[in-house]
């Protein structure tokens, strides 16, 4: 019996606080914000109760549709961009060899860096007057494509993507080439005497033996999309006029710029369901493609 | 009989496909290396105009400064009142990484070691943690810290960056302390040593590759949070790095030696880090790029 009691005080001090700091800074915010987005609240003064009233502002909201429509294009952009690169770079850097270990190293830096020096750095490369894009365009005698990468809308959300793209590349690679080292080298073997050719090799052994990994990929990739705020916040803002707003920062500006706490938590809830629902679809149709 | 043919078949075909294969290697490798150089390129660009001037900066962003102005960094970390942020940041970083670590070790220990009731019910409740995206929390966490007098403070930013990496470092945690032999724990209960001895003398020690992974991770994390720091602290005084540097990038957009030195000093420690741990970074971030 004692013992027993031990163990139950043993189980109780080690869990606790975990439990507390958790619960109390993880589940209870993400309980209120659902609360949260059925009211009409400035954050201070009183709380006024409309339903869903928020949520069918959100339906209505123009700047809300061009935030979604933004983030699936750094979604598209990072499914269509981060897999194809990083699973090309893991075929190639998959020997460890000391070469591919320093190449491997050097793909993966940008995620160690904070992202507002990243940001702070890819607006200077896009800067119109002093960025090195356009002094590198001049140099190669394209000058007349120079431009104000970031405050063009037709393009802007585009130029955005790509220092996301070349910042998330590294964790991909890392876990292709884990995937493809974990295929048994009888199977490569095998498949080499009976006379497959590479590219055969490539779409009817590796691809189909790493598919469960590159389907974790894609699932990371939505719900990284989804988070985007950083880069977006320090190099522009959402603007000229919410053209590069993303769900994030639409929900950030909306409560601290404007304090509109009510709408900004609608916003956060509809995040997660948009995400949710993104993640059951891509693996749904990832699922058929197998068969 | 049979197999001779084929086998002698064999090698002729790989000896004439031999040069084939070294060119087309050394091509992919000279590739590979283009790729790695353009991917490193603002990197290298960032530490190289840091050195500038501000004219040169101007006239010449591309290649090596003329003159390699030290004097940059030692501005740049006044006029950015760098020695502040870079204390603010060293503090919440460390108690933050202290507090997971400690937390995150008992609650693993507790949840590999025994079979209770509710155990299920926690590791559920910590797997939730994996899966919701930070941001739809900011506006419910101000208005919390808010209420308990924390916003504006080194706790406002200390607790829920343990409370959001608690999650990763105990499945981490976990994962190994459940391959520790069950024998072991028996033997110390034996020599008398209770189930906290056991814990700090034994499993703790045993735990190190595990830990130091979730540690190495938890500060790349911490010491880059940008959107709490942002949301949670307004006074100047209390700002980390990321967040004062955006502040002062913003203020100073056109001094730029100014600007590249404050952020070369900034990228620094986490490069350091990075390059002394690379294995447990990268394995740590793959791990951690499940909660994202």
């Amino acid at each position: 019996m004692t013992a027993k009691a031990r163990i139950r005080g043993v189980i109780i001090v080690g869990l606790l606080p975990a439990l507390l700091v958790f619960t109390f800074f993880v589940i209870v915010p993400i309980l209120w914000s659902a609360w949260y987005g059925f009211y009409d609240w400035k954050g201070i003064g009183a709380m006024k109760f409309i339903g869903f009233g928020n949520y069918l502002e959100i339906i209505k909201d123009p700047v809300f549709a061009t935030s979604l429509r933004n983030n699936l294009i750094v979604v598209a952009a990072s499914v269509f961009g981060q897999v194809p690169i990083a699973l090309a770079l893991s075929l190639v850097l998959r020997q460890s060899t000391l070469f591919q270990r320093i190449i491997r190293s050097v793909v993966f830096l940008p995620m160690v860096l904070s992202s507002v020096v990243i940001g702070i750095i890819w607006g200077y490369i896009y800067h119109p007057q002093i960025g090195i894009l356009n002094s590198l365009l001049e140099w190669i005698g394209l000058g007349s494509w120079k431009q104000a990468w970031l405050s063009n809308p037709d393009i802007s959300m585009y130029m955005l993507a790509i220092p996301i793209i070349w910042n998330f590349i590294g964790p991909y690679m890392i876990m292709y080439i884990a995937a493809l080292q974990n295929i048994p080298s009888e199977i490569e073997d095998a498949s080499a005497i009976d006379g497959a050719k590479p590219m055969r090799m490539l779409f009817s052994i590796r691809l189909p033996m790493i598919w469960d990994t590159i389907k974790v990929t894609v699932v990371l990739c939505i719900s990284g999309s989804l988070k985007t705020f950083d880069l977006i916040y320090v190099m522009t803002g959402g603007g000229p006029a919410h053209s590069t707003e993303l769900l994030a920062s639409y929900m950030y500006n909306n409560t601290f710029s404007i304090y509109r706490f009510g709408y900004g938590s609608a916003i956060s809830t509809s995040i997660i369901i948009i995400s949710t629902v993104l993640i059951a679809g891509s693996q749904l149709l990832m699922r058929r493609n197998t068969r | 009989m049979m197999q001779t043919p084929v086998e002698l078949k064999k090698p002729l075909a790989k000896r004439r496909m031999f040069p084939k294969v070294k060119i087309s290697r050394a091509l992919l490798n000279i590739l590979l290396s283009i790729y790695g150089f353009v991917t490193l390129y603002p990197l290298i660009w960032l530490f190289l105009s840091a050195f500038k001037s501000n004219p040169e900066f101007y006239e010449f962003p591309f290649g090596l400064p003329k003159e390699w102005h030290w004097e940059n960094f030692a501005d740049a970390w006044n006029v950015a009142r760098m020695g502040v942020s870079f204390k603010n940041s060293f503090i919440v970083t460390i108690a933050a990484l202290i507090l997971t670590l400690v937390f995150g070790a008992m609650a693993a220990f507790v949840l590999s070691r025994f079979r209770f009731r509710g155990r299920a019910a926690a590791m559920a409740l910590f797997l939730l943690g994996m899966l919701i995206p930070i941001h739809s929390t900011l506006v419910p966490l101000f208005i919390m810290l808010k209420k308990i007098r924390l916003l504006d403070t080194y706790g406002a930013l200390i607790f829920p960056y343990t409370a959001f990496e608690l999650s990763l470092a105990i499945f981490v945690t976990i994962a190994y302390m459940s391959s520790i032999p069950k024998e072991m724990e028996e033997a110390a209960l034996i020599d008398g040593t209770g189930y906290w001895g056991f814990f700090f003398r034994v499993m703790l020690p045993l735990s190190a590759p595990a830990l130091s992974t979730v540690g190495i991770l938890a500060f790349l994390r911490f010491w880059n949070d940008f959107a709490f720091a942002l949301v949670f602290i307004s006074k100047p005084a209390l700002q980390t790095l990321p967040l004062s540097l955006s502040m002062f990038a913003t203020g100073y957009m056109t001094d730029y030696r100014l600007t590249f030195a404050a952020l070369s000093l900034a990228v620094i420690p986490t490069i350091v880090v990075y390059l002394v741990f690379q294995e447990q970074v990268m394995k740590g971030m793959v791990a951690g790029a499940v909660k994202g």
